[in-house]
Formats: C-alpha cells, sequence, structure tokens
C-alpha cells in the first residue's frame, strides 16, 4: 500500500493509470461539458433568434392567470336542457382534458351552483398578439360535436354541401326517421395516419362496442347503393365518403385534405371526448393579474438570489468539488427552465417558487457523493480512489432517493389533471436531470480536474487531515 | 457517535406536542370547515361583478374596503369587456369571497356601499351594473379524491420498493417506518395551515406533494447507510447501528436540507418583503414541511424501526428461552 502514511495521503498512485492520452481525453470532455452548458445558458437568458428560428428563453415562459391576466368565459348549456351535475362533471372533465393538452395547466374551470353554467379562466398565451378573448376561448374550448350522419342527396346549402339531418321525431320525443348514426360518444379511440393509397392524411377512429353494431347496421344499408355517410363537426361538412362494404369491425377513416397538425387537431380533439351537450358560449370577459408581471420579476430576482447563496454555500462545503457541482447545477436549472418554456407549460407564482426550490434540491445529489468523498480521504484513500469510491458508494443512496420521488411524481401525473399534474411533471423532470447532472455531469468534470497537479491539494476538497488518525475498519 | 435512541422519547414528545396543538387549534376554530380556512376554489363562495369607470383603481385598498365593510377576506380584480351594445369598452371589479354559503344581499349592499364611498375607487355612480354569481368548488371532491389515491398508491409502491431495495433491513417495516415519517410531515404541515389559518387552495395540494416527494430523501440516505454498515458490521446491536449510521450521515442530512431552506426562505423573504401572498402562503408551509422530512428521518422513521426490530427480537427470545440472550443483531 503507498498510500499508508497519512502526510503522503494524495500520493500519485493514479499516475500509473493516467497516461497524457486519457489526461487529454478528460480535457476535451470537460471543455465540451462546459462549453454545452454555456450555450444552454445563453439561450435560457437570451432567447435568441438563430438562423431565423426563435429560440425561447426564460422571458418566454407562459405565465398563469394570476401573472399575465387572461379570459373569464361563461359556458352554459342550450335553453331547455337541464345537464344533471353528472353531465357537467363529465363536462368539466373533458374541457380539462382538451386544456391539459394544449399544456395549459393553471386553467379553473368552476361549475356554478345552480348547475347550468360553468366558467372558465385561461391565461393568455406568451407570444399572444391580439388578445382577443373570443378567440382564445374558440381555440381552447372547441365546442364541436362529432356525428356520422345519412344525408339526403337533394338537401344540399349555395356551397353545394351536405346539410346535416337531425333525427326525426315524433310529438312523444320518440325517433320515427333516424339520421344521425354515429356520435362523439360512440368513439373509443381516434388517430393519425397517412394513406399509402392517396398519400393524404386521414384521421382514424376506433368505435367503442355500440359504436360497432350502429356503424356496421348502416354501413350494411348503405353499401348495396354506395350511399353516403357525411360526417359533421357541428354543422360543418367534413367529409362525405361513400359506402362499398360493410365494416363490422369499428374501424373508421374520416378523409378530408387534412394538413399533418389538423388531422392531429381533430384527433386530440375526438379523443379527448365527445361533450354531452353543444355549449354555448355566454359571455367572454378578459380579466387582470392578480399581482401584475411585477411579482413575476421579483420571482425572477428571488431566483437569481437563491441560485447564488446556493453556489456560496457549496463553495464553502466543497471548494473544488462546490464550483464543479455548481457548475452541474447552473445546467440543472437552465435545462429546467427550458424545459418549462419549449413545452409551453404555464407557471404560477407558486409554480416559480417550486422551481426555485428545485435549484436546492439539485445540489443533494452532489451533497450525498461529496460527504461520502471526504470520508474517503479521510480514511486514508488516495484522491482518485476517494472520488471513484465515493461515486460508487454513493450512487445507491442517490438512486433510491431520487427513484422514491419519482414513484411518487410518476403516480402524481397518472391520476390527477390540471395544475397538480403541471406540478407532477416539474417534479419528474427535475429529478431526471439532477440525477443527470449531480451524477454523470459533475463525475465527468471532477474526473478531468483530478488529473491536474495543483488540483490536488485536500484543502481544495474540504478536508483537514489530521496528523496519525488510527485507521477505521472502513467507513 | 451521537445517542439519538437513547433521546428518543423526547423528540417523539416533542412531535405530538405540535400535532396535538395543531388538533386541538382545529377543533377550537372549529366552524363549518373544521378549523382549515379553505379558499373559493375548495369551498365555493359568491364572485360579484360590480361596473366602474375606470379600471385604475388599487386592488389592496379595494380588498382592505372589502374587509372592513362585511369582515369577509375578498379576491379582487379587474375585468375589461366588449360593449355589445354601443361599443367601447366596459370595465368591471370583479370580488371573490370564498365561503360556504352565498352572500346575503345585505352584505352585496354593505359592500358597494362602502366601495362607492370612495371616489378612487371609480365605482359608476348611477345604476352600476351587478353581476352576481354563486359559484362551486372549482378543486372538487375529484380532484382530492385522485390526490388522496395517487399518495395512497405511491406510498403502497414506496414501501414495496423500499422492501425490495433494502431487503437486508428484512421486511416491510423500514417502508413502513419511512411512511410514518411522511404522515407526521404532513400532519405538522397541517397543524401549521391550522394555526396560521392559511387559506387551503391549490397551492396547499402541490405545497405537501413538494413535501411527499422530497423528505422520502433524507429517511433513504439513513437506510442507505445502515444497509451498507450491517453488511460491514454484525456483531453490533441494532440500536447501536442506527447510532452510527445517522451520525455518520448527519452532514449530508443537514447539508441537503440546508440548501433547500436556503432556496425556499430566500423567496419567502422577497415575497413577504414585496407582499405577493400567494407565495408567502405557498412556501410558509413548505418551510416547515421540509425542515420536519429531515427532523422525523432522523428522530422518527429511524428510532420507530429500531423500536420495532428489538420488540421483534425479544418476541424472538421469548419463543425460544433456549437461545442465550444476545443484543438484536442487524441481520437475524
Amino acid at each position: 500500500m503507498p498510500c499508508s502514511t497519512n502526510q503522503e495521503l494524495i500520493c500519485y498512485l493514479d499516475k500509473e493509470g493516467g497516461s497524457s492520452q486519457m489526461k487529454g481525453n478528460n480535457a476535451v470532455k470537460f471543455i465540451v461539458v462546459i462549453a454545452v452548458i454555456a450555450i444552454l445558458t445563453w439561450i435560457a437568458a437570451t432567447g435568441p433568434t438563430i438562423f431565423g428560428q426563435k429560440l425561447k428563453g426564460m422571458w418566454d415562459i407562459n405565465k398563469g392567470v394570476d401573472i399575465r391576466g387572461g379570459v373569464r368565459a361563461t359556458l352554459s348549456a342550450p335553453n331547455g336542457t337541464k345537464p344533471t351535475s353528472d353531465q357537467m362533471d363529465t363536462l368539466k372533465a373533458i374541457i380539462r382534458n382538451r386544456l391539459d393538452s394544449s399544456n395549459i395547466f393553471d386553467a379553473q374551470i368552476t361549475p356554478e351552483r345552480n348547475n347550468t353554467r360553468l366558467s372558465i379562466e385561461i391565461p393568455w398565451a406568451q407570444n399572444e398578439k391580439d388578445y382577443d378573448p373570443q378567440k382564445l376561448i374558440n381555440k381552447t374550448i372547441q365546442t364541436a360535436l362529432l356525428t356520422f350522419r345519412y344525408v339526403d342527396e337533394k338537401k344540399k346549402d349555395a356551397n353545394n354541401q351536405y346539410l346535416p339531418l337531425e333525427d326525426v321525431k315524433d310529438k312523444n320525443g320518440k325517433i320515427i326517421t333516424k339520421n344521425i348514426i354515429l356520435q362523439g360518444n360512440d368513439i373509443k379511440g381516434a388517430g393519425v395516419e397517412t394513406n399509402t393509397q392517396t398519400g393524404k392524411i386521414d384521421v382514424t377512429l376506433q368505435l367503442d362496442a355500440a359504436g360497432t353494431k350502429k356503424f356496421a347496421v348502416a354501413t350494411a344499408k348503405l353499401a348495396p347503393t354506395h350511399g353516403i355517410i357525411a360526417i359533421f363537426m357541428d354543422e360543418k361538412l367534413i367529409s362525405y365518403p361513400g359506402v362499398n362494404t360493410e365494416i363490422p369491425d369499428g374501424n373508421a377513416i374520416i378523409e378530408g385534405n387534412f394538413t399533418t397538425s389538423e388531422a392531429k387537431d381533430l384527433a386530440a380533439t375526438i379523443r379527448s371526448g365527445a361533450l354531452p351537450f353543444k355549449l354555448n358560449i355566454l359571455q367572454v370577459d378578459s380579466i387582470s393579474s392578480l399581482l401584475g408581471e411585477n411579482a413575476f420579476n421579483v420571482s425572477v430576482i428571488a431566483m437569481g438570489v437563491a441560485l447564488l447563496l446556493v453556489w456560496v454555500f457549496m463553495l464553502v462545503k466543497y471548494r473544488l468539488m462546490g464550483i464543479l457541482a455548481n457548475i452541474a447545477l447552473l445546467a440543472h436549472t437552465v435545462i429546467q427552465v427550458l424545459f418549462i418554456s419549449w413545452m409551453g407549460i404555464s407557471v404560477t407564482l407558486p409554480g416559480i417558487a417550486g422551481i426555485i426550490l428545485t435549484i436546492g434540491m439539485g445540489v443533494d445529489a452532489n451533497i450525498i457523493i461529496f460527504e461520502r468523498i471526504k470520508e474517503e480521504l479521510r480514511s486514508g484513500k488516495t484522491l482518485r480512489a476517494s472520488v471513484d469510491v465515493g461515486f460508487k458508494r454513493a450512487f445507491t443512496a442517490v438512486f433510491d432517493a431520487n427513484m422514491t420521488t419519482l414513484i411518487s411524481a410518476v403516480i402524481l401525473y397518472m391520476f390527477n389533471s390540471g395544475p397538480i399534474k403541471s406540478f407532477a411533471i416539474t417534479l419528474i423532470v427535475g429529478v431526471v436531470l439532477s440525477f443527470l447532472t449531480a451524477v454523470i455531469v459533475s463525475r465527468i468534470m471532477l474526473k478531468s480536474v483530478i488529473d491536474i497537479d495543483i488540483a490536488k491539494h485536500p484543502w481544495l476538497y474540504g478536508v483537514t487531515l489530521k496528523a496519525k488518525e488510527p485507521k477505521e475498519v472502513k467507513a | 457517535m451521537i445517542d439519538f435512541m437513547g433521546k428518543k422519547f423526547y423528540f417523539f414528545g416533542l412531535s405530538l406536542l405540535l400535532i396535538t396543538i395543531g388538533i386541538i387549534v382545529f377543533f377550537v376554530n372549529g366552524g363549518p370547515n373544521g378549523g382549515f380556512n379553505l379558499d373559493i376554489q375548495f369551498q365555493g363562495g359568491t364572485i360579484v361583478q360590480i361596473q366602474t369607470t375606470d379600471k385604475n383603481f388599487s386592488i389592496p385598498k379595494a380588498e382592505s374596503i372589502i374587509l372592513k365593510a362585511i369582515k369577509k377576506k375578498a379576491t379582487v380584480q379587474t375585468i375589461e369587456t366588449l360593449n355589445q351594445k354601443q361599443g367601447g369598452k366596459l370595465y368591471f371589479m370583479s370580488i371573490s369571497v370564498s365561503s360556504k354559503d352565498t352572500l346575503v344581499n345585505e352584505e352585496q349592499t354593505t359592500m358597494l356601499n362602502a366601495l362607492k364611498a370612495d371616489s378612487s375607487m371609480h365605482i359608476k355612480k348611477i345604476k352600476p351594473e351587478l353581476i352576481v354569481n354563486n359559484v362551486q368548488p372549482s378543486i372538487g371532491a375529484e380532484i382530492l379524491k385522485n390526490g388522496i389515491y395517487a399518495i395512497i398508491i405511491s406510498s403502497l409502491l414506496i414501501i414495496i420498493y423500499i422492501w425490495i431495495r433494502f431487503s437486508v433491513l428484512s421486511g416491510p417495516s423500514a417502508g413502513v417506518m419511512a411512511i410514518l415519517a411522511l404522515l407526521h410531515d404532513i400532519l405538522l404541515m397541517l397543524s401549521v395551515y391550522a394555526v396560521f389559518r392559511i387559506k387551503l387552495n391549490e397551492a396547499f395540494i402541490a405545497a405537501v406533494l413538494t413535501v411527499i416527494g422530497y423528505s422520502m430523501n433524507d429517511t433513504i440516505i439513513i437506510y442507505d447507510r445502515i444497509r451498507e454498515n450491517s453488511k460491514l458490521i454484525r456483531r453490533t446491536a441494532i440500536a447501536e447501528l442506527v447510532n452510527k449510521s445517522i451520525t455518520q450521515t448527519l452532514n449530508r442530512s443537514i447539508n441537503t436540507v440546508v440548501t433547500v431552506l436556503i432556496c425556499i426562505v430566500t423567496v419567502f423573504l422577497f415575497a413577504a418583503y414585496n407582499n405577493i401572498t400567494s407565495i408567502t402562503e405557498f412556501t410558509a408551509p413548505l418551510i416547515i414541511g421540509l425542515t420536519s422530512g429531515c427532523y422525523s428521518s432522523i428522530f422518527i422513521a429511524s428510532p420507530l424501526w429500531v423500536m420495532w426490530k428489538e420488540s421483534q427480537y425479544k418476541r424472538q427470545i421469548a419463543a425460544s428461552k433456549s437461545k442465550s440472550v444476545k443484543p438484536a443483531r442487524a441481520k437475524g
């Protein structure tokens, strides 16, 4: 054992393993890591335009209603309909689903006490240009009701389009002539597919058991005459395929010169559920923020100060290793901010507080690892051995701690909607990032740095070596 | 080595005391919601819109006028909407008051008169339009139910995970104790909400979830060291093994929570200075919860586990008296 004397703790055993080529390799890795982090930080701080492509930075993050204001709309069931409270719940859930799928997590959906109206609040998007409340509501809450109907070939409008036929009922409400074949609630799933023959983009539908049956009956009836089934969103005709054969398996296709994004939007609208009835938009107002953008600026300053304080703490406690952890922490914070910005997730003030909190949590893994390295150094190992063993032994603690957090975050994501879902996403990203930056990024950096001779003094690692310490039996 | 196990009952006592205070305050405050101050999202309430001639009125001032007039805390916002008939814009002051019951007519009138009395509120003098909506909770029973399901399921999964990964700590007991410590943290947080009458809203859910996600980490750090030590040193009493493990990991237990507290306290101070209540109300319980998370892993989860193991061992000895009396082992 070349390192048995404590005075020579940092012995040069590692030189044997470290050829000059190895050192060069590590230096390259180090520089690449630093460069990547620098570029990401620059993007996050300035939100630059590169080659005509605007990259979103921290100032482009979507802000919640509390910071930015937004739109409040009152929606109601059509006159004469008396929705049950179950239907109102369904309605609420569907609207929530649709908002979730456009990453608007902080919208408020409030049913009124007499159960006929629903009021919703949606924040303005960060890149909103015209601030038209009506447009925002129309965009986010498509009230469209999807129907498949029989058509009367003679009844067409001025543009030579088929008109949607309603079911004909007698005065007791019994259906005499059925014109609606399928409705949104007969549909189980929807997707997008490129038709291999025509090259066009279609929306594919999977029907549920009842829908499959209805569709089979209708197609069987229409097939001999090559009759037409018209597909409407509300009153708008989307496509009117002719029926050639009976379709008994519950798979239907909507063809209609869609662009990819149109098809995806339509599929998403259908998937998010069928509204139990068509909604009327009664009133649309724009509302002010509760606190204004100033509150956002204050939070950003608080974030800067918090980051600085953590940096100082890490520097004082872990010296050289602290500097590396600080670089890794910067990477963690910047990537988290960019993720939120790029995904278009809207953050509320407590949301920002949550992001700041992850700065403090981000260095946890590094603290665990560094404490371990210090412990190994004190027990008389070489620097290189201590770093290796430190990372290896601390790994299980870091891994298990992150796994348990990840378990709760994923379950939260699966079980919830709205603001809690957005919280869960932030948490999942935070945990994964902290693991990657603290374990991988700081490891690469630390391993390159310990090859430099002047970086080998124990003081740099926050370790004071006592003279002649009786060796403990490990740990 | 610090003797954490020997003093465990002091720590149990302290925690019980704090939680009991919370429970007492909860019942003394009483009321239809128990001792919690539920926000409009949780219990519904009334939203009143009053027409104004201008949108530039001071929101904090409006809130304080309403508080004086009807003794209820309101949230005020400005609303502007297009005038459908005459063109141009209409301005409204929107006042949300959370309460189990709706605002009665006299309260609405008192509030309106108080606001009218202050000219800087720009309330329209002649026939101001008044829209009153009684709303249901927007965080319905559904969301609360889902939240609780999520907590239960993730607790079970964590117990199973710890059971598998920490099989050296023998069986599900370690996981169960970790979850008990978590429960302790949540109870402490709830006490803070009850004692300081902080409004329960979405931020509350987020705060509790943060603590759940985070405070498990500290427990895992200690368990991890117990796991490692129990492989190295077998001939030690469990209490001693745990004492040793906690002492060895004490630095990291403290430092990890310090960095988190640095951040959250900074945010709290900034928000308090700038009067941003939504942040102070979110961060204050978090400070308690996160501190408690660190505290409970050292002083609650580990001692409880030791007690469990020791009683298990005593039962084993009682069952087979033929064996000679030895201190409890880490592995057995």
